[in-house]
């Protein structure tokens, strides 16, 4: 059940050193932790919140303050577990300490910086994405308000820092940064020291507090590993305005400068804004269709219009099976899709039928939806590219372009009417945050699920044995950008395909026949024997079982668990017809 | 608050937070005695104790701790 690492669950202390005792299962994960604290009462809880996403963390856990023994040696205990992640949490009382015996104060925010770089730099060539604490501003102030106009003090300093790593990190693919004064700030950062438990143990905050700053660090873990909530699936009347459109009209709603309304436009603000970033906004209302469409075409304070829903779904059906149905529509999992209502007996059907479904809980009171979606912690993302802006917008196409389809009489017609033009390429430098985050992002087409860092696929561009693809479509209705990576690794008399994952949003449009023709292409003029690749099973990628017997590989082994290694000689593969209107294919 | 029913809550406490049904402790018991009572669940019990009888305990005061007896005797002090 994954509703839980989006903190609709308890966050209680005590409770999460229980449910750590719980045997974990799923997906093993490797996270090292280093800190300037001591991390033992956090590792427990680390462990817990991800056992609840179905996550089995396996935790290096390095000793009190040996950042940078454990970094900067290759020889480390660190680089021998090879984990995929390594947070680094640095302690606001040791930066004070630092500060203080620090001679040159004007260079100490600089120099704080590059401690961490070097850092990131010495992780890089490993692979490992980096989760990078900041500094909880300190509360002691020797200028009192006027802090913050000496540069040079302590308070000043210490959001220099904050903010010179928040710069550093946006130019490192691999480092993702926790924002620890945030979370202080968000509880309270007089109530988040415990200055008694610093000294007693060397503990970072109040240990009741500490289950938040577990969480952040663990929610950026499960984004990058493809865990995030992808679509908010809105209720309309009392959650989007105020009253019900269809009994009391488009004057009569609660929307605009008055009373309620103001609320409600401050929330559509930050649909829309969730919106722009990449999340899809789908509508799952109880109404007649034509009435829910009324507010979105006509009413002047509405924020969020029609082309900002990328589905919308207006029945007198049950909510669930509305979901259902736009799971299908956008081909994500149920996981992947958090339910905004601010009816309580409807939260409950949905969470009844779909519990992997995320439903946070509404307040009562409108002005408090926003903070109410922000504290469940669902928006956690590994990775922003320009190309998020456009990817609701490609869902609604998409969405078009399924209506087109009844207008022909059979698939190939269809195909060929929608005008692709399609692209396969190396990597270039420019598509990596594209291709980590398409890694981490398919669940559901992807053959090997493995999730890389930007470190380790710069090292795939680097080396000679590997061909590392990319694949770009654009057809009549819009650009689907950059939609499935393909490695391959040549190895003697032989091409493997070693990762193949692809975008959902582009199944059936003949992409994989024509990548396949290509690799095979590839392999007739290399004179290679055979092509073989695997299926690694997950609890998600069944619709790809079939992959490779589908293009007429033989089946070489069979797993107990489930997986299965295929190969095929270039002699044998018999090309697949497709129906791409134009091509561009670059080795 | 009795000094007896102090000693049960504290030991009903200590049980769960040591993940021990069975244990059984006296005045004397003291953190050698007790497999799973280190340093790191000493602080779980500190927390657990502060929120069920209300309280917060001083570094000094949980320092100068040396068995079962004095916590009993710290609880029942900041309790009174």
């Amino acid at each position: 059940m994954n509703n839980t690492s989006h903190g609709d669950r308890s966050l209680d202390y005590l409770a999460l050193v229980e449910e750590a005792r719980l045997p974990a299962s799923g997906v093993a994960v490797r996270l090292a932790v280093t800190a300037e604290f001591s991390t033992p009462h956090l590792v427990p809880l680390l462990r817990a919140l991800a056992a609840r996403a179905g996550v089995a963390l396996e935790i290096y856990e390095a000793d009190y303050d040996s950042i940078e023994a454990e970094i900067l040696d290759p020889g480390s205990g660190l680089y021998a577990f090879a984990p995929r992640y390594v947070a680094i949490l640095p302690a606001a009382e040791k930066l004070k300490a630092k500060f203080y015996r620090s001679e040159d104060r004007a260079a100490f925010a600089a120099r704080m910086v590059v401690r961490f770089t070097r850092l990131w730099a010495a992780l890089r060539t490993s692979g490992a994405t980096v989760i990078q604490g900041n500094f909880v501003l300190p509360s002691e102030r020797v200028f009192g308000h006027f802090e913050a106009k000496v540069a040079e003090s302590l308070g000043a300093v210490a959001a220099r820092v904050n903010a010179g790593l928040a710069e550093a990190a946006r130019a490192e693919n691999h480092v993702l940064l926790c924002d620890v004064d945030h979370i202080a700030a968000e509880i309270g950062r007089a109530a988040w020291a415990d200055e008694a438990l610093w000294s007693l143990a060397k503990l970072p905050c109040r240990l009741d507090h500490l289950p938040h700053l577990a969480r952040a660090v663990v929610g950026q873990v499960l984004a990058a590993e493809g865990r995030m909530i992808k679509c908010l699936a809105l209720d309309l009347d009392n959650t989007l305005w105020g009253g019900v459109i269809g009994d009391d009209g488009l004057a009569g709603i609660a929307l605009g400068e008055f009373d309620e309304g103001e609320a409600f436009v401050a929330f559509q603000h930050f649909l829309k804004e969730l919106k722009n970033r990449g999340i899809i906004l789908a509508v799952v209302s109880k109404n007649d269709r034509d009435n829910a469409l009324l507010p979105f075409r006509e009413h002047p304070h509405m924020v969020l219009r029609e082309e900002d829903i990328s589905v919308f779904i207006a029945n007198w059906e049950n909510k669930a099976d509305n979901i259902r149905k736009l799971r299908a529509a956008l081909n994500i999992g149920f996981d992947a899709i958090a339910f905004i209502d601010d009816n309580p007996v409807e939260r409950d059907l949905v969470r009844r039928f779909l519990p992997e479904v995320v439903v946070p809980e509404m307040p009562e009171d409108p002005a408090l939806y926003v903070r109410a979606l922000g504290a469940a912690g669902l928006f956690e993302t590994a990775s922003f590219a320009e190309a998020d802006r456009e990817r609701p917008g490609q869902y609604r196409v998409e969405a078009l372009r399924e209506l087109a389809k009844d207008e022909f009489a059979n698939l190939e017609e269809y195909l060929a009417s929608l005008d692709m033009k399609i692209a396969v390429e190396r990597f270039t430098p420019f598509q990596v945050p594209r291709i980590v985050q398409l890694m981490q992002r398919s669940n559901q087409f992807n053959l090997t699920t493995q999730r890389l860092g930007a470190g380790a696929v710069e090292a795939l561009m680097r080396d000679e044995n590997v061909l590392p693809l990319t694949v770009t479509l654009c057809d009549k209705f819009g650009d689907y950008g950059l939609i499935s990576v393909v490695i391959l690794r040549f190895a003697g008399a032989e091409i493997e395909i070693d990762s193949y994952l692809m975008s959902c949003r582009v199944l059936k449009r003949g992409v994989e026949q024509f990548v396949m023709n290509e690799i095979f292409k590839l392999a007739s003029a290399r004179g290679v024997k055979r092509v073989v690749g695997k299926y690694l099973r997950t609890a998600k990628n069944g619709m790809v079982a079939g992959f490779y017997e589908n293009f007429g590989f033989r089946k070489d082994y069979e797993w107990s668990n489930g997986d299965t290694a295929w190969s095929l000689a270039p002699a044998d593969y018999a090309p697949a017809v497709v129906h791409m209107a134009e091509s561009r294919v670059i080795f | 608050m009795q000094q007896e029913e102090i000693a049960a809550r504290l030991k009903g406490i200590m049980r769960k937070t040591f993940d021990d049904d069975g244990l059984e402790v006296t005045a004397e018991t003291t953190a050698a005695d007790v497999e799973a009572w280190d340093s790191l669940s000493h602080i779980n019990l500190i927390l657990a104790v502060e929120r069920a009888f209300d309280i917060r305990l001083t570094t000094r005061e949980v320092r100068a701790m040396k068995n079962v007896g004095d916590f009993i005797g710290l609880i029942g002090r900041k309790t009174a």
